[in-house]
């Protein structure tokens, strides 16, 4: 069900609704309406703030139905001001103040743009600048980069962030605090001095650069010119300055399509600004609305409108039906809360015919232990599982761990020699048949740590010896030995190689050959493949500075060791198109826009359903165009904000359910503590208007 | 509504068929939304097994392609630099601010400008052209470098190659590069064009950074597009009657192997090839800045800041 007003002929167009009601379906008969019609697909763009909403767009572009013809381009902001930077750096960096700006950009990934910055914030922890902080340097580290993007996309100077801060913190409050904003505003100065001197582009130098081509008025028009159809999904999601495009583009395009959604706004955190909107809507010739979601059932819409109720009385009127589409359970321990969990999934798949895939899990957050706890259970019950998460650390993977045992035994003047146990674990993986038991036999005898070099041969053992760890396992020991010491040494004539390269060649010509632990593993392949993939951005990032590679390397070894990169893991397309249940920190799977049958709500008393993260030196809504500047951002306004985020949670994943949702409720929370969360009181308030009995556990666990 | 870009809601609308995101069976062999490309098709000619590893399992196997890693990694980001040098000049950026200051690209720079490829039409030159059709039940795509056209009478497509070496004419000849690019521009180039394109009307030149003026052109013909349609659609329908679950033939050709980062889990070698002594048509640098083709499903988001 739609309506329309404005001009009978629109030239341009704001459509919005809520989750469901069918906008990107329209959306996409646009886009192929525009084809038929002719319109060069080269003159079409579609803008959406994230890859992954992109989906839609992609699949029905590629589809072979589509006639031979021109490509339609699908941007993100980010994506926007990259294929400008690229072109225009040129034009734009000697006037920026970049050195050498005849030199290529090295682009930052936020985990190099973080060590980059690192330096700065190490110093001034040392100097004892940011006690009133509770959090790591790399947390300080990463909110003072947040600022910087965030200050990129309201296009103030990032300059302004600590006055900003200050302001809304207010002269009542602890004064330590307004010394952390101004620190971290002399960082931010110091890192964006060493990023124009090693012309290093982060994300906030990539996009006030592109803001300042556009001030540039041939480039400009260019800009402008070269689309003329524009379709913008999902701009509640997108930031202010994204507007700012849009609402120009308004005046010029030919035909344009602006879509919103109505309960979006997750990425508050990373920029959005959902209130944006209106002035997109008051730019276009017409509006057309999409009233109603076409996906959840009548007794979820009804539960829907009972959570909105209990989250915003004054707004939303209670129903009168008992069918309100959920089920909920007690439990007093979190374990017995993700038995039930289990138990019902595995109930639901075999005896209701659910398929896995319609089913998604959800969690405020996602631990590791979590995950794991809760992936065991429901896959010991015969279903499968895929997660998305936030990722893990590098080290934590066994094949990273096994590269960076032997990287520390190829380079010994780093003085790094790993302890006995480690350099086991390294050979039992590294070696294909050796087990953990022989691995350690192995290395009590050949490693020593304090000699130069520190692994001897496996000739050099005695016979009976050789025989229990076997022949095999021992030759293939010795050429491993061979090429860390000797081969791989003399190649380069005795300098380091850059580390990428290190872990590339040790991976071809030992690690991945027959025999050896890597051989078939797609797994070992995929994660030696990140190290070596973020150990070349490291030292790209770096090589400016006129380091040596041998202490780039060094420097790399050692945070990835400390813990400080993650593996990014990406599910493969086989894995994403599993018939598998879906595992998900909320905000992730309100963003993959992929409704399913059943959802569960996990540990529905945690607080995380409310709180947002506490981010000492960076704020969310106050770094927004449309916080009034010096205004105090006080304790209700804090309350006022989680409300809100709460209500649009809650009304995103019911209207990403179609069947039925349960809850999952457990008295004391993973930590051990009790919890008693406002998403709780909400439903004891629903309980009490439309009483229900628990979900029973009708299952028995040991 | 009646006219302009929203006439379309007072008719019944054409939605292309996307199909169902269903779970994958056992059979499936291509990610959703996949596209055919002279690389994925020329990795299959090449070897079989080769693109069923890479392709349609997608397994990542960081092993080196070639040796010396340091020289073919300084030519492949040289290579990527320089196209990006020649889409700023054809993108009206003053020449006077493209002044490369390493001395490779300085050198390949002032190649180019003193000798372009010759004889391109005037009337319009287009950089970075994304082209695709469809090809039975999949996609075809080619991203061209350059299309330098005169609408109507002309086309000319321009590829930028920074290799080490210039390939022979045969073997460009076989390169799929060769075929696929004339053949999906006179089938989906002509929205460029104004009109439909005739083979005989599309040219192809490689040209060389290292060698300007020897670039090698290709003219195209009818039989040649009806040949290549064969070649292209015999080739997909035999990847597409495979099945996914056996290990693809490894390829005859040995000498493939040294410059494939697979040679370890085929139980092919141990070293990589070296640059300096690959035959010409193998050598890794001729893939030296060929553009990615755009976002695809699983591509993350560098969560933005
Ligand atoms: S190593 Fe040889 S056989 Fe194996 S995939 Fe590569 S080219 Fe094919």
């Amino acid at each position: 069900m739609s309506n329309y007003v404005g001009e009978p002929n629109p030239r341009t167009m704001f459509l919005e609704g809520p989750f469901g009601a069918g906008k990107t379906t329209f959306a996409v008969e646009t886009l192929f309406a525009w084809l038929e019609a002719d319109i060069p697909p080269e003159q079409i763009v579609i803008t959406v703030p994230q890859r992954t909403l992109a989906r839609r767009y992609i699949l029905a572009l590629r589809s072979v139905d589509r006639p031979a013809s021109g490509d339609v381009s699908i941007r993100t902001l980010n994506g926007l001001a990259q294929d400008m930077v690229d072109i225009y750096w040129p034009v734009v960096a000697p006037e920026y103040g970049f050195s050498d700006p005849e030199l290529a950009p090295r682009y930052l990934t936020i985990e190099t743009a973080q060590y980059v910055i690192g330096r700065f914030v190490d110093d001034a922890v040392e100097r004892g600048e940011f006690e009133a902080i509770k959090a790591t340097p790399q947390v300080i580290a990463r909110q003072i980069i947040d600022n910087m993007g965030k200050a990129a996309l309201m296009d103030v100077p990032y300059t302004a962030i600590p006055e900003l801060l200050t302001q809304a913190w207010g002269p009542q409050r602890a004064r330590k605090r307004v010394l952390a904003y101004q620190t971290a505003g002399q960082i931010a100065e110091q890192y964006r001095t060493y990023c124009l001197k090693n012309r290093l582009l982060d994300y906030a130098l990539q996009i006030e650069l592109f803001v300042d081509l556009l001030k540039k008025p041939p480039i400009r028009e260019r800009f402008y010119g070269q689309y003329s159809y524009i379709i913008a999904d999902h701009v509640e999601e997108e930031a202010a300055l994204m507007h700012d495009l849009l609402v120009e583009w308004t005046n010029r395009a030919e035909g344009m399509l602006v879509v919103a959604d109505w309960d979006g706004g997750f990425r508050v955190f990373l920029g959005a600004a959902p209130e944006g909107i209106d002035r997109l809507r008051e730019a276009c010739d017409g509006v057309m609305t999409m009233g109603d979601s076409l996906i959840p059932e009548p007794a979820l819409k009804a539960l829907q409108q009972e959570i909105a109720h209990g989250i915003k009385p004054e707004a939303v009127e209670p129903v009168e039906t008992d069918e309100l589409g959920y089920s909920f359970a007690f439990h007093n321990f979190y374990p017995q809360m993700l038995d039930w969990v289990a138990d019902k999934i595995a109930w639901l798949v075999d005896e209701e015919g659910v398929p896995p895939r319609e089913i998604a899990v959800l969690a405020p957050f996602l631990s590791d232990a979590l995950l794991f706890s809760l992936t065991y259970k429901i896959e010991k019950r015969g279903v499968l599982t895929l997660s998305h998460r936030p990722s893990r650390a590098l080290r934590d993977e066994p094949a990273a761990r096994t590269l960076l045992t032997l990287t520390a035994l190829a380079h010994p003047h780093w003085g790094q020699m790993p302890p006995q146990p480690d350099v086991a674990d390294a050979l039992a993986q590294a070696i294909g048949d050796l087990d953990p038991v022989r691995a350690q036999l192995l290395t009590k005898i050949v490693y020593r740590p304090n000699s130069d070099p520190p692994l001897t041969s496996f000739d050099n053992i005695k016979p009976e010896m050789q025989a229990r760890i076997t022949y095999r396992a021992g030759q293939l020991y010795d050429d491993l030995r061979f090429w860390l010491l000797e081969d791989y040494p003399q190649r380069y004539e005795g300098q380091t190689a850059p580390l990428d390269h290190f872990f590339s060649l040790l991976f071809g010509e030992v690690l991945s050959q027959a025999g050896y632990g890597f051989h078939n593993s797609a797994t070992a392949g995929r994660v030696t493949a990140e190290l070596v993939e973020s150990a070349r951005k490291f030292r790209q990032s770096l090589y400016s500075e006129g380091a040596s590679l041998d202490a780039i390397g060094n420097r790399y070894f050692d945070i990835v060791r400390q813990g400080l990169l993650s593996a990014l893991y990406v599910a493969s397309w086989r894995d994403e198109l599993a018939d598998a249940v879906f595992i998900a920190p909320a905000y992730t799977f309100l963003l993959r826009n992929r409704p399913v049958d059943v959802q569960f709500w996990l540990d529905v008393g945690s607080t995380g359903w409310w709180e947002r993260l506490d981010q000492p030196l960076t704020h969310p809504y106050v770094l927004s165009r449309t916080w009034p500047q010096e205004r105090i951002w006080q304790d209700s306004d804090e309350v006022e904000h989680q409300r809100d985020m709460l209500w649009k949670i809650t009304q995103g994943l019911v209207r990403r359910a179609r069947r039925h949702i349960y809850l999952g409720i457990s008295d004391l929370g993973e930590q051990g503590f009790e919890q008693r969360g406002p998403l709780l009181t909400v439903f004891q308030g629903i309980l009490g208007r439309h009483p229900q009995t628990p979900d029973v556990d009708n299952t028995d666990h040991e | 509504m009646n006219s302009g870009p929203f006439a379309h809601l007072n008719q019944e609308p054409k939605l292309p068929r996307v199909l169902p995101e269903s779970p994958v069976e056992a059979g499936t062999l291509l990610p959703p939304a996949f596209q055919f490309s002279q690389k994925t098709l020329q990795d299959y000619v090449d070897c079989a097994r080769r693109f069923q590893l890479n392709t349609t399992q997608g397994i990542r196997w960081p092993a080196a392609e070639s040796e010396p890693i340091d020289e073919v990694e300084h030519f492949m980001e040289q290579g990527a630099q320089f196209h990006l040098l020649v889409q700023r000049y054809l993108n009206g950026v003053d020449q006077e601010l493209l002044k490369p200051a390493d001395p490779l690209l300085a050198r390949w720079w002032q190649h180019f400008l003193e000798n372009p490829p010759p004889d391109l039409p005037e009337a319009k030159r287009i950089p970075e052209v994304m082209l695709s059709m469809p090809v039975g039940a999949q996609r075809l795509v080619a991203r061209f470098d350059l299309v330098a056209l005169d609408p109507g009478e002309r086309i000319v497509i321009a590829d930028w190659k920074t290799s080490r070496s210039r390939p022979q004419r045969q073997d460009l000849a076989a390169r799929m590069q060769t075929r696929i690019y004339p053949f999906v521009m006179v089938e989906a180039g002509h929205h460029l064009f104004g009109g439909a394109i005739k083979p005989e009307q599309v040219e192809m030149i490689y040209w060389f950074a290292e060698h300007p003026t020897r670039p090698e052109r290709f003219t195209y013909d009818s039989r040649q597009h009806q040949a290549n349609h064969t070649l292209i659609t015999g080739l997909i329908d035999d990847i597409l009657g495979r099945d996914p679950e056996s290990i693809w033939p490894l390829t005859d050709e040995r000498r493939h192997c040294r410059y494939c980062v697979y040679r370890s889990l085929c139980e092919r070698g141990v070293k990589a090839g070296r640059l300096d002594s690959g035959t010409d048509d193998l050598d890794p640098t001729l893939a030296a800045g060929d553009a990615t083709l755009g976002f695809d499903l699983d591509d993350v988001d560098e969560i933005a800041f």
